[in-house]
């Protein structure tokens, strides 16, 4: 992974295809994992087709060649494949950006790579986006990709409010278990997100949660004496960063550390993303340590 | 280093505006967006951190563009005027001869040679004394001082005047200033155009040995264009009426440069526009126009032809006085009734001749008063008038033509009238007799021409006994006509009458003009100009026509609105010309006297723009040492607006504001980006 070429966000959202973008993605950090990090599968036999030279001799049904002395090959499907569903948050503060590109945009390409990730392997691929309440839905279904990607490129940053309401009526209206990816910068205590996610967590789905910060929010440089405005409730507090600095960090680093501990437990996978960072490198980190998860279970 | 645009400079004051930035919008700024302040507590920045520049180095950088920049504008000149004079320790006497003539009012030579003159005010050292002297026609020293501050305040005070152009008066306060100075180092410098016009220096204009003269062109090298009215001309023509006279005024135009076409030319009496024309004139050539025939006031009346205004003003109006000529009066004496001379005269238009026709036993001494010639037509002596009176008429100025027909007599002519004729009444010869050679320059009979004259034959002549004064020799030699002064009138004495007795003359076509110029040459008489050019003089009994009423003392408004007087006791004889436009004379203690008018105008010679080497006014005026002095006298200085179109220093300047703004740029980059919020 460390000898292939990182791919800069800002240089995947000037793409423009996310589509394209998430392939590439895929096909970068795909190679570096030791097995298919599979989210969640079962596979059934399917059916039997007669052997051409070059199938592996290893799928022959010799039983059935024992009865029959023809050469067939045994061929499976999924047949119980897992409904994977990105949750973005689309809320103001998810418009921020601090010389690079805003949070929203790395966490549509995040989502754009993970649904095609998991529609490469079959799985049912759903989106939903939110602020305050649920904006747009996309059911999981194995044909549904297109419309994810269609979707995740007319999201824009607007409103904001609690997660706990858009996700208690996102759990209600799931009747299959499933894998729920949540993206969103999680500017509420700890103790509230987790009350939030219980609903999904509840209902026995996979929670991964990736909470995307920009750089800037978790070093504050900014150095002059001026006037903050919240994204989202448009109010203002006059703040002298150098003054504020270093509690600010200290409240940060408490606030992430309260949430890594919330949402350590459970059925929750809780990643921090800074919006910095190759997006390729992100979700290796993110499935590689899925996969370890997965197999220590 | 001087400033051409010094005012630019103002533009410093933009150097506060970063600052004035950073006090003022730093509170109005947008504030900064973030994504949720739940983590940001209140901490207001203290007052004093206000004060304090965000940036030194940016701020630094900006306030050196913006200064730069205000410094290009203002036009540097590096350099100075002082190497023009010299640079050596030596107290020096600098004599400025400032051409302040018309021609210098052409686009950009007054404001050179007033930039050039102040650069030299800059340049004088300690102990330096500069005496600034204006010239036109005539040169005045207007100040001579050692601080720059009081030449510059008389320099603030100089304007281009009307007059024409002379050096040679400029020149002789040049050398009486510097004889008078006791300075090691004397130094002329001469601001002008140098038209040639001026010329009119001799052996005479010379400086004194060891005087540098540095002659300085301000005419530039842009092509002259100017429109001028050169000259008026006013012709009387008999109107319709009894008596009455109208005027046709015509004006000779001139342009210098590109061809001008459907300018427009309008005649303008008393103020009030009367006719218009439109012409056209070829590139540096001229032409004429004439207006329709207007009423001519028996009463002097301000006029004027106006042409379009160009970039020249001052020469583009001509004024003039409008008036019908008075009379001039005759009185013709007949020993018999003949018509022939007094219709002749009277049928003259220009001058318009009143003749009062006596026979020569009724005139008497009163039929002189206000005549001023008395014509004998056929020799018959007025003895009602008698000799003495006639004579002392003469002598007074009165003219007389004694044309010594078949009347003439020796036994009628008192003695006391022979000093009217010369030698006498001659006696009657018959035979007849032509003209056998006239002088045909003289101006009694110059403009009719001598061929018809001496084709006349004469039946009788009489003998006139005089050696000088010969106009006309019969063809047997005697003399025919003889004019002689006496006194302040002339006498004219021809042997011929001029009633038709002895000759057909009178009816023949050159006749009139005949009998027309000769009482013209006896009255002396010539045409009041309608117009004279600036620096003329004019006494008041010029313009009044007649002596005995332009006695005393007269007060003169000039067309600036100028007082002063003239004639009489403590004031100057004549009336100095100086500017463009009309005076108006009135006699002082005469309630209700009209204003008598003078019309003045740029001399023609000044509208000449040619100009010549300067060079060859130093020659003039240095003669052989200007070959020693050579090398003391360099090519004309560049004025400061030369050497800054030479040095372009701006340019440099502005290539110093570019890399400061890069500078600031790299500078500006570094800081931390403002917060921005997109998708």
């Amino acid at each position: 992974m460390t000898d292939r070429v990182r791919l800069d966000p800002a240089t995947l959202v000037r793409i423009g295809n996310l589509e394209l973008v998430a392939r590439w993605v895929v096909e970068g950090f795909i190679s570096g994992l030791h097995r298919s990090p599979h989210l969640g599968y079962s596979t059934d036999f399917a059916e039997h087709r007669p052997y051409v030279p070059g199938d592996d001799i290893r799928h022959v049904d010799w039983r059935v060649f024992a009865r029959t002395e023809r050469t067939y090959l045994k061929t499976y499907e999924a047949d119980t494949n897992t409904n994977v569903t990105v949750l973005l948050d689309v809320s103001a503060s998810m418009g921020y950006a601090h010389g690079g590109i805003s949070k929203l945009q790395y966490a549509k390409l995040a989502a754009a790579t993970l649904s095609w990730f998991s529609r490469r392997q079959r799985d049912r691929v759903g989106l939903v986006t939110f602020a305050e309440e649920v904006r747009e839905i996309v059911p999981p279904s194995a044909r549904h990709l297109p419309h994810v990607l269609h979707t995740l490129e007319r999201a824009t940053a607007r409103g904001g409010g609690p997660l706990a309401g858009p996700l208690a009526r996102i759990a209600q209206s799931q009747q299959r278990r499933g894998v729920f990816v949540l993206l969103s910068d999680l500017y509420e205590p700890a103790s509230a997100i987790a009350r939030a996610l219980a609903p999904l967590t509840g209902a026995g789905h996979d929670v991964i949660v990736l909470q995307v910060l920009d750089a800037a929010e978790r070093t504050f440089p900014f150095g002059d004496a001026t006037t903050f405005r919240d994204l989202e409730s448009g109010e203002r507090l006059p703040v002298t960063p150098a003054a504020m600095r270093a509690r600010y960090l200290a409240a940060m680093d408490a606030h992430l550390t309260a949430m890594r501990g919330a949402l350590s437990g459970g059925r929750v996978d809780y990643h921090l993303i800074d919006t910095s960072h190759p997006l390729e490198r992100v979700l290796f980190d993110v499935l590689a340590r899925r996969e370890f998860l997965r197999t220590a279970v | 280093m001087g400033l051409l645009a010094p005012l630019f400079l103002l533009g410093l004051a933009a150097i506060a505006v970063p600052l004035l930035m950073h006090l003022v919008h730093r509170e109005k700024r947008e504030p900064t967006a973030f994504p949720s302040l739940m983590l940001l507590e209140r901490t207001p920045a203290p007052f004093t951190a206000r004060r304090h520049l965000r940036d030194p180095l940016l701020f630094l950088l900006r306030a050196l563009a913006v200064a730069a920049l205000a410094l290009a504008f203002a036009r540097p000149v590096l350099g100075r005027a002082r190497a023009l004079l010299g640079g050596d320790a030596q107290q020096r006497e600098i004599v400025v001869l400032l051409d302040r003539s018309f021609s210098m009012r052409l686009p950009g030579r007054w404001s050179r040679a007033m930039a050039a003159t102040d650069s030299i005010i800059g340049s004088m050292a300690r102990g330096d004394r500069l005496t600034l002297v204006a010239f036109a026609r005539r040169a005045e020293a207007l100040v001579s001082a050692t601080e720059a501050s009081v030449l510059r305040s008389a320099l603030q005070g100089l304007s281009p005047s009307d007059d024409g152009t002379r050096f040679a008066p400029a020149v002789a306060l040049a050398r009486e200033l510097a004889e008078k100075s006791e300075a090691p180092r004397k130094v002329v410098v001469v601001l002008s155009d140098f038209q040639r016009s001026g010329w009119d220096l001799s052996a005479e204009s010379r400086l004194p040995a060891g005087v540098a003269v540095h002659p300085i062109d301000v005419s530039g090298a842009a092509s002259v264009s100017d429109r001028a009215v050169r000259a008026v001309t006013v012709r009387a023509v008999k109107g319709s009426g009894e008596g009455s006279t109208r005027a046709i005024v015509a004006a000779r135009l001139s342009n210098v440069g590109p061809a001008v076409r459907q300018i427009g030319v309008r005649l303008e009496v008393s103020g009030r526009v009367v006719q218009q024309r439109v012409v056209d004139i070829a590139r540096d050539g001229a032409t004429a126009v004439e207006f329709d025939a207007i009423p001519l006031p028996p009463d002097a009346v301000p006029a004027r032809v106006v042409l379009a205004n160009d970039s020249v003003s001052g020469d583009d109006a001509y004024h003039f006085r409008l008036q019908a000529a008075p009379p001039l009066r005759v009185l013709a004496i007949e020993g018999r009734p003949s018509p022939f001379v007094s219709r002749a005269l009277a049928l003259n238009d220009d001058p318009r001749i009143e003749v009062l026709v006596r026979r020569a036993e009724g005139a008497t001494a009163a039929d002189l008063v206000g005549r001023r010639v008395v014509i004998l037509v056929d020799g018959a002596f007025p003895r009602g008038l008698g000799g003495d009176r006639l004579v002392q008429f003469v002598r007074e100025g009165g003219g007389l033509i004694a044309a010594l027909g078949e009347q003439a007599s020796a036994r009628t002519w008192p003695s006391a009238a022979r000093a009217l004729v010369p030698g006498g009444v001659g006696e009657r010869r018959s035979g007849t007799m032509a003209l056998g050679t006239m002088d045909a320059s003289h101006p009694a009979v110059g403009e009719i021409g001598s061929g018809a004259l001496l084709a006349t034959r004469f039946a009788a002549t009489r003998a006139i006994d005089t050696t000088g004064g010969v106009v006309a020799r019969f063809a047997d030699g005697r003399a025919a006509l003889v004019e002689h002064a006496l006194g302040a009138g002339r006498v004219v004495t021809m042997g011929m009458g001029l009633d038709g007795t002895w000759s057909d003359l009178p009816t023949q076509p050159l006749f009139l003009p005949f009998v027309v110029n000769l009482t013209r040459y006896a009255a002396a008489w010539r045409a009041a100009p309608v117009a004279e050019a600036i620096g003329a003089r004019v006494r008041p009994s010029d313009i009044a026509g007649t002596g005995a009423s332009a006695v005393g003392q007269w007060a003169v408004e000039s067309p600036s609105g100028e007082r002063s007087i003239v004639g009489g006791a403590n004031a100057p004889a004549a009336l100095e010309l100086t500017e463009a436009g009309v005076y108006a004379m009135r006699p002082r203690g005469v309630p209700g006297a009209r204003a008598r008018l003078v019309a003045a105008n740029v001399p023609s010679a000044e509208l000449d723009f040619a100009t010549m080497d300067p060079s060859r006014l130093v020659t003039a005026v240095l003669g052989d040492a200007s070959r020693d002095a050579a090398p003391a006298t360099p090519p004309a200085e560049p004025t400061p607006a030369e050497r800054e179109a030479r040095q372009s220093a701006w340019w440099y300047v502005l290539l110093a504001v570019l890399l400061l703004l890069l500078a600031e740029s790299v500078v500006a980059r570094r800081a931390p980006a403002p917060s921005r919020v997109g998708v």
